[in-house]
């Protein structure tokens, strides 16, 4: 393992296009998170009746416990910049068919798809760190007053790095299969950004919630929308958090699938 | 002599297209193997199923008695697969890293010490990307000789190089062989693989038509070529000895052919003098690989 690890260093040290992309998160991130916290803080600072009301009614999100929930809602939108990094690591390795070479120079089939796990691991976990560190900032600088419960929605931070390594699973998962970074990436994005977005309003309207078993909307909903976001349908909201244990189970099972289906696919076929 | 790889009735195939069909043959320990053949023939496929990369429809194959590759015995095998394959952002020295990190094979200090072998030395900060071809080729051999493994896999290892390149790997792979190194090499560069090889296997569009010591393949029958200094007076006295007799205008002998394993030259020898001729020439000729190889493919 230590091997595995210390070899897609190398491969990731050298590489501009992982950095430029760990760069732009770094600043992506924040910068969303900031966007939201303007527009709540103009609302606050609104004299007017009707702002003040609002105010009232969804309190400071920005603070703890919310702050955790908040930070990883906004930050969650964004999973699509990571998911680039992920695309463009495995569809090097076909590209420079190093896909190939690493096998000839002693890994395991399984061992290679083991490295790329790896890589999509440790760029969750950099993107989690990164939601982690906003989350605290955040959180310190809106606490109004002592700082009690401040832990009490920590558990989005796991919810958070399961989403993140999900979906960005599911990117990989293009990656390895089209093997081509461009058309990968198109179809990943269309899929986050628009397919999925529709399928879910339709299937919302049209049928029984269906839209809650594809493959992006599965792990979305570990993090539902923020209760300040939510309050004025509370009934909506209340089913939506009572569903994330099932949506858990659901996401692990998926890119359990997922890895499992690489593996598999990787040990079967020819590798040209 | 032990079997470093043995191949026993390989076959693969491509959708319709056949690319091995039941190819069997065995790589003696120590020797310099050739695997020639035309375009298509199939040599690349052959060396891809025993590294690993592509799957063999039938048939087996046995490195050092073991079936298949385990990944243990792929890192002690120095490869270069049909083209160098590299991290095109990284520069020379962090790709071999690379190499020396997944195989465990050699050291930095060996890093530095194969670039240098390759001349490549100078250029090792340069990313890959910069490299011509004959460079990015030969950042392959090093990779393969990282570690100096016993045994080589080269796939068309001259690829690219210039006449001083080419002439270089050959002095290698001689050095190689001195060494007690094994080294399989695909190659359609037929008087490189005679100048270096001992054994060789043809194959035509996935079919073994030939294998052994390069010797054996050559001589597939004993041609003795001789000179006297009356040539027409010497052909008509060899036709009491055979009916397969020719006059070489241009070379100035005479040639006398013979079924494989049964010319005796010292017979020939006495049989010329008892019957009044002396011999001024008298040798048991090989065939050139090239004019064999056309003979066996047909082309």
């Amino acid at each position: 393992m230590t091997n595995l690890i210390r070899t897609e260093w190398l491969k990731m040290k050298g590489y501009p296009a992982f950095w430029w992309i760990l760069g732009i998160t770094a600043l992506a991130y924040p910068a969303i998170n900031y966007g939201f916290f303007k527009a709540f803080e103009d609302l606050s600072n609104n004299p007017t009746e009707a702002a003040q009301m609002a105010k009232m009614l969804i309190g400071n999100p920005f603070s703890f416990p919310e702050a955790w929930h908040t930070v990883a809602f906004a930050s969650s939108l964004f999973t699509f910049i990571p998911a680039v990094v992920v695309i463009m690591f495995i569809s090097n390795e076909y590209t420079y068919r190093t896909h190939r070479q690493n096998i000839i120079d002693g890994w395991s089939r399984s061992q290679f798809v083991t490295s790329k796990l790896i890589d999509v691991l440790i760029i969750s976990l950099i993107i989690t760190a990164l939601y982690f560190s906003i989350a605290l900032v955040t959180g310190i600088n809106n606490q109004e007053r002592l700082i009690k419960n401040t832990w009490g929605q920590s558990y989005y931070i796991g919810l958070f790095a399961l989403q993140t390594f999900a979906q960005l699973s599911i990117a990989f998962l293009y990656g390895f299969l089209i093997r081509k970074a461009f058309l990968a990436l198109g179809i990943f994005l269309f899929q986050y950004m628009i397919l999925e977005n529709i399928l879910v309003a339709y299937l919302n309207v049209k049928s029984h919630d269906e839209g809650r078993f594809l493959p992006i909307e599965m792990s979305d909903r570990l993090i539902p929308r923020p209760a300040f976001m939510a309050r004025l349908n509370p009934e909506r909201y209340k089913t939506l958090i009572d569903a994330i244990p099932q949506h858990v189970v659901m996401t692990v099972i998926f890119t359990g699938v997922i890895w499992a289906f690489c593996y598999w696919m990787n040990k079967r076929r020819d590798l040209k | 002599m032990s079997v470093v790889l043995s191949i026993d009735n390989l076959s693969k195939s491509y959708g319709p297209v056949k690319a091995l069909r039941g190819v069997s043959f065995d790589v003696p320990q120590g020797s310099v193997f050739g695997i020639l053949g035309p375009n298509g023939s199939g040599k690349t496929t052959l060396l891809g199923i025993v590294m690993d990369v592509l799957r063999a429809n039938n048939g087996q194959f046995l490195w050092f008695g073991q079936p298949g590759t385990s990944p243990q015995l792929r890192k002690k095998i120095g490869s270069l697969l049909e083209t160098p394959n590299f991290y095109s952002y990284l520069s020379g020295i962090s790709n071999l890293k690379i190499t020396q990190s997944i195989s465990g094979r050699g050291n930095k200090k060996d890093i530095e010490d194969v670039l240098k072998k390759v001349k490549l030395f100078d250029r090792r900060f340069s990313s890959f990307k910069t490299f011509s071809l004959g460079m990015k080729q030969r950042l392959a051999i090093a990779s393969a000789l990282l570690g100096n493994p016993k045994v080589l896999v080269l796939d068309e290892p001259t690829n690219g190089l210039d006449p001083v390149g080419i002439a270089e790997i050959r002095e290698l792979i001689i050095e190689l062989k001195e060494k007690g190194h094994t080294v399989i090499m695909a190659s359609h560069l037929l008087d490189e693989v005679e100048k270096v090889c001992t054994h060789a296997a043809i194959l035509k569009t996935g079919e073994l038509i030939a294998t052994g010591p390069v010797d054996e393949i050559l001589m597939d029958e004993d041609i003795v070529e001789l000179n006297a200094a009356n040539k027409q007076q010497l052909a008509a006295l060899l036709t009491r000895l055979s009916s397969n007799i020719q006059i070489d205008e241009k070379a100035g002998t005479v040639q006398i052919v013979f079924p494989k394993g049964t010319a005796n030259l010292e017979n020939i020898n006495r049989f010329c003098f008892e019957n009044g001729i002396t011999l001024s020439q008298l040798i048991l000729k090989k065939k050139r690989l090239e004019a064999r190889f056309f003979e066996l493919t047909n082309n």
